[in-house]
Order: C-alpha cells, then structure tokens, then sequence
C-alpha cells in the first residue's frame, strides 16, 4: 500500500539520517551494567521458569499443576525465543563481549537453526524490509499480505493456511530460509534445498527429541501427561508469536516498495523505510518483554541491534522526529493491529486490484 | 593388547562424550547449570573455574595483591605460570593475563597487579574489588618455570612488576628449602616501588642461598652490563630467568647474545595490559592488517572499512547487510584500534570483537581473520 504522506525532500531524509545515526551513538555510548543485568536477568528467568514448568509436568497428577507448569514452559518458550534468542541473534549484546551471548553462535530453543535465521532474518529482510521480491518476510513466500504481490489461485487457501501456519509456526520459521515457495517455481536447484534442508533436520530433530522423547521418558508413567504438555506449551509459543510478529509488518498502514525504488537507497531513505514498513504494539512492560520488545517494532527495525529493552526509552523521540517530518508512525493495540491484519488476509485472498491508493 | 588402564580410560572418555551430547540438551548445559549456582553461590559451578577474593594486600603505592580462593575446577600450578583474569566492568567482560605470585601448595592463590595508567582493568582491580569479589580464571599456563632438574645456580633478573613470577619461583625454592644458590637482581625505580620487598629481605636473612642485589634506577640510573657484571661476576655460567618490560628485557638479552649464552636465559614477555593506541596514531594513509588465523597481511586504507579492504586483498570474510546492521562480519579483533565508521566510537580494547563492514583502522591490526 502506498503511503499518503508527501515525498520527503532530500533534505529532510539527510537531516533523518543526522538525527537517527545520533541517537543511535548516543543509546551504543550508554550501554552498560544496567543492560547486562537486563539480559542476565532475563535469562535466569526464562530457565528457572523452565525448570518449573518441567518439573510441574512430570510430577504433577492434576489437570491445574499440568496447566501451570504449561504456562510456565511455554513462557520459558516465548522468553527464550523473543526476549534472549532473537535479540540475542541481533548482536544486541555483542558489545558485553560474553562468548555465551554472541550474536554468531548462538542457538536457540526452536527447530529453526540458528545459522539459518542469521540469514535469512538479520541479513535478508532487515536488509532489504518490505521491498517485494527482495523481503522474503513479505507473506513469507506463500501469503499475500500487500497487494503489491500477485494474486495466484492458491491465496484463495490463505485464510486457513494462515490459521495453520499460527499453529505450527516454529515449523514455518524453520523452513523459512529452505525458500521452498522458489524451489517450487524452479528457482532453485534440488541440490540447493537439499544443503539447506540438513542443518534444518538436524536441528528439527533434536527439538522434537527432546520435548517428545527426552522428557516424557524421563517421566517415566507420567510421559503422556509431559507429552502433551510439552505439545501445548509449543503450541502457546507458537501462536503468541505469531500474532506478535504477524502484528510487526502486516497491519493496515505499512508500505511495501519496489526494488527499483529503493535502487540508490542512502542511509536515510533506509531509515524512512524501516519506519514506514512498521507496526509498533501499544502495551505495559510486561507485554514488551513478552513480545521480545517487537512491540517497538519500528524501534527495532531502525536499530536492530542495540539491546531491545532500550526501545521503549528512545520510542517517544522516534515518534516526535517522526511527526516533525510528518512520516507516518503506525502504533495500536496488539488485538486493534491483529484484526487489520486478519482482515487484510482475508481480503487479500481474493484478486482484488490495487487499490486507489496508487492513483 | 589393551590393558584394563585403556579399557577404563576409554569408557570414561565414551561417557562424558555421551554426557556431552547435544542430544542432552538442556540437562547437560553447565553454562545454565552454573548460573543458577550462581544465585546460591558465586562460586558454585560445575564447569566454570572461579575465584572469590580473600584479602587485598597493598604492596607499594601502586601495586596489590588478590589473594584468591579457587573453587574446585582449579587444577594446581607450577611457579612462574600465569592465568587469565575474567572481571565485568560496565557489562563487559574483559580479560587480563597475570602471573601468579604465590606459591604453589597452598590453597590460595595470588596475583599482584600493578596500576597501569589508563589500565581499564588495572584499576578496575584497584578500585572497585574487595574481598568477597567473585573473578573468572582460567586454569594456569606458562612455561616459564624452574628446569628439571634444578640447576645448582641461579640467577634470576626483573624490573618492575615483572617480580610476579620470581617471587612465586622464589617462594617455592625457599618453602622447599632447595640448595641452590639463587641471586636475584631486581630493578625499579625508588626502593617503595620494590614490591615484596620485606619479604625478600627476610628470606635473605633467614635463608643463606639467596642474594639479593636491588637496583634503584631513580637513585643510580638504568641497570647495564658494566653494573650486572660488577653485581653477579659469574652471571654467564648461571641458568638465568629474565621477566620485566620490553626495554629492560631487550637489554639483558643482549647481554647475552653478545656473551653467546642466550641458551642460559630463560624469558618471559611482561608487557601488561598492551597501553591503549592514541586515536589518529601516525600519519601514513594506510596501515597493516595481519590476519591471525589464514596469515595473508594487507594494507588498509584509515578512510575504509577493513571488509572492503580485505575483500580487495582477495579475501572473503563473512558478511551480510554492509551498512552494520546484522553482525554476520562479527570478527575478533586480536590488538590494534579501530573508529566505528556510523557511530565514531574508537576501540582500543585487545581481544574485542569488532563488525569488519562498518569498521576502518586506526592504527596497525590483528585480526582473526
């Protein structure tokens, strides 16, 4: 969708650059035992409340410790994933210069491999945000969320695909960088997808061993109970995640851009970018650290990797650079984005035209 | 014909390789185990080798001891060896090599860190660490230690802080009582600047193999050969161990050389913590880069990125976005400093890892490249 605003002049994309790039030295120049306290904090959190959800499983016999140690396992899940592992993958805390916590080893607790979310998110769509053809993350290969895609016969599925795809949504976030969608057009070669598959399967399988196989065993009568906990709390995380990060670039007032566009692309046309092709979520604290700060998605997007819990610090200055330029900053209730989104979906599905917008 | 030792030995080895299986994941994770250890303990861990701090002696106005309690992943070490110091100041971990100066059979340890001007560590120490402080080690290493068997002669030559290892070999000589005779030549600038001074005139009194002759360079000038020769007539029949600065270091090699005996000397490089590069160093357009790990040098121009240069040396280093965005360039710097082309932060730091696509030299560099 187009935006409404006018072109900014030249002028005033230098100036966004001047000012974002201060703000950036300014956050990087602070960092500090303050920040590392956050993520070590974050961390001893996400394991303790592991630890108990997993104990509560495999000890528990009623349908309420089973219901508590779900919640805590999936919140151990969706803080691991969000909070630490996704942040963590970012670079946000290479500055501490802790082997544990850099941003290129790290692995984290979903069948995504690691070394494939370094690319295909960190280098692929925060590169290239929202330029269809190039943002792979623009309805991941199957969806049509802009309308700057091209209808095929298979989007008429999309609103149920889309539900699925809630559902089992680290398994889509691990197949993410296969690029199947380009195998199937006859863009890549079997040997290309084949290379790609084995570090997925390698990491899919020690994922699936270890809710499935490894704790329930250990449970030894109560593996069923474990089981089927480990399942729900998989199913928490991935559809919480989706929503949120469904919430990031989909809602109703994002642009997408062409790659001829963005061809002499400077710093600050990448700025203007990263702020048009995002959706923030309006919420406390406890959402934020729950959304791994992607509730500052724009944030987020303008400095990828400075540590999340600085987004909702500097969001008040983005906003107000944003309305002294008149760019659009695009903000709601997770639940008011979410609908845009599903309803975008939902349209989408059929073959409508651009709309006026483009007139 | 395996003997039962091999037997055992390699079902030991087969059980911590299977301990250690990512298949184990998470019950096997010693890092998560060993942070929540930590909530009770600090010094509690199942791999992790930490020290708390016991006592801090102050030695001269700008030296001090750390007396350490290791916890129970320390494996011991040999007179004259070193370890790595872990300390998080400001939230990032920073890594320091010191020696040990206490002896080794006791269940302390000691490192006797002298303040370095602008020394981030240094004076971290200094500072802000008091008994009851938890560091990271690393298990000792160093070969800088006594031969065996013990020669029946000794010489010993320091400046400085460079007495560490000395004192720790002297230490043991002396707790063992070992007949040999030991003179040590110790250099620094006042006698309050001698560190383990009282101690070593002790040992002197009480302990008739040791000599000591001080050299006091802010009352009788730098050490030379005409003064070693008058102090130790036999130094070049002695087996001789040599720590302190580069440039007292550089002399006394010299003096060997010249003699033909540098095969008596045994060295150890005592730099400290390596003085930070003053931003803009030098003037030359370019400086040189060597990479650690394929060895290719290259020069590299201060007003471009260090990827860009090395891709024209025809190395292809890891990357991604190119404007600094996704840390896929994330390369270990070894020494040297670099100014961050978007923000203009300058890093001096050694050991610190830098994003190659938005960094330009600012003086000579190792890179892990």
């Amino acid at each position: 969708m187009a935006s409404m605003a006018l072109p900014l002049s030249r002028s005033d994309v230098d100036a966004i650059e001047v000012e974002l790039d201060a703000l950036r030295a300014e956050v990087a120049g602070d960092l500090g035992a303050r920040d590392a306290q956050h993520i070590h904090r974050m961390i001893r959190l996400a394991k303790l409340s592991a630890i108990a959800g997993r104990t509560l499983l495999m000890v528990g016999i009623d349908p309420l410790s089973w219901g508590v140690g779900v919640t805590a396992l999936a919140t151990a899940k969706i803080l691991e994933n969000m909070e630490i592992g996704h942040n963590v993958m970012h670079g946000q805390y290479d500055w501490m210069n802790d082997p544990a916590l850099c941003s290129q080893t790290y692995e984290w607790d979903i069948v995504c491999d690691g070394n494939q979310w370094r690319h295909s998110h960190n280098i692929v769509h925060h590169t290239h945000t929202n330029i269809v053809g190039r943002d792979r993350d623009v309805g991941y290969g199957f969806l049509r969320v802009s309308e700057a895609q091209l209808w095929r016969p298979h989007h008429l599925f999309q609103p149920a695909v889309g539900a699925l795809l809630a559902l089992l949504f680290q398994w889509g976030v691990g197949l993410h960088d296969l690029e199947l969608d380009e195998w199937l057009r006859g863009n890549r070669s079997g040997a290309e997808v084949r290379a790609r598959l084995k570090p997925f399967l390698r990491k899919a399988a020690r994922q699936v061993f270890k809710d499935y196989v490894l704790f329930p065993v250990l449970a030894l009568g109560n593996a069923p109970r474990v089981l089927a906990g480990n399942l729900a709390a998989n199913l928490v995380r991935n559809v919480w995640s989706y929503v949120v990060i469904f919430c990031g670039h989909f809602p109703d007032g994002v642009r997408t851009y062409t790659v001829d566009e963005t061809h002499d692309e400077t710093r600050g046309d990448w700025y203007v970018r990263q702020i048009s092709s995002s959706c923030n979520i309006e919420g406390g604290p406890v959402l934020h650290v729950l959304s791994g700060h992607l509730s500052h998605q724009i944030e987020h997007h303008l400095f990828p990797d400075l540590p999340a819990s600085r987004y909702p610090e500097i969001a008040p200055r983005v906003r107000a650079l944003c309305a002294r330029y008149e760019l659009a900053y695009s903000t709601g209730t997770l639940w008011g984005q979410f609908a845009t989104v599903v309803r975008r979906i939902v349209r989408l599905a059929l073959p409508v035209a651009a709309r006026r917008a483009f007139a | 014909m395996m003997t039962p030792g091999d037997v055992a030995g390699r079902a030991v080895a087969a059980a911590r390789r299977v301990l250690a299986s990512p298949w184990l994941r998470p019950l096997n994770d010693a890092d998560a185990l060993d942070g929540l250890l930590a909530l009770a303990n600090p010094l509690w861990s199942v791999g992790a080798l930490r020290a708390e701090v016991v006592r801090v002696i102050d030695e001269t106005p700008d030296a001090r001891t750390f007396v350490l309690r290791p916890n129970w992943r320390w494996e011991g070490f040999v007179a004259g060896q070193h370890v790595c110091v872990d300390v998080e100041i400001d939230g990032v971990r920073h890594q320091r090599t010191y020696t040990l100066s206490s002896r080794p059979g006791e269940p302390t340890i000691a490192v006797t860190v002298k303040r370095q001007p602008g020394g981030r560590v240094s004076n971290f120490l200094h500072d802000a660490v008091r008994p009851g402080h938890v560091l990271g080690l690393s298990r000792a290493s160093g070969s800088f230690v006594l031969p065996d068997p013990l020669p029946a002669r000794l010489l010993m030559l320091s400046a400085g802080s460079g007495i560490t290892p000395i004192m720790s070999i002297l230490r043991d000589l002396h707790a063992r009582r070992r007949p040999t005779d030991v003179v040590l030549v110790h250099s620094c600038r006042t006698p309050e600047d001698a560190i383990f001074r009282h101690e070593l005139a002790a040992h002197a009194r009480d302990w008739p193999c040791l000599r000591l002759a001080f050299v006091f360079t802010g009352e009788t000038g730098r050490l030379d050969r005409e003064r070693l020769v008058r102090l130790v007539p036999d130094w070049a029949e002695r087996t001789s161990l040599l720590c302190g600065p580069a440039p007292f270091m550089a002399m006394v090699r010299g003096v060997w050389r010249e003699a033909g005996v540098e095969g008596r000397l045994r060295w150890e490089s005592f730099t400290g913590p390596v003085a930070a590069d003053p931003p803009g160093v030098g003037t030359t357009a370019t400086v040189t880069v060597t990479c650690a790990h394929s060895g290719v040098v290259f020069e590299a121009a201060r007003d471009r990125s260090l990827l860009v240069e090395a891709e024209h040396t025809g190395l292809r280093p890891r990357h991604g976005c190119r404007m600094g965005i996704c840390h896929t360039c994330l390369c270990r710097k070894v020494s040297g400093t670099v100014e961050n082309l978007v923000t203009g932060a300058v890093s001096s730091e050694s050991d610190t890892m830098i994003q190659i696509c938005i960094s330009a030299a600012r003086s000579d560099l190792t890179l892990a490249l």
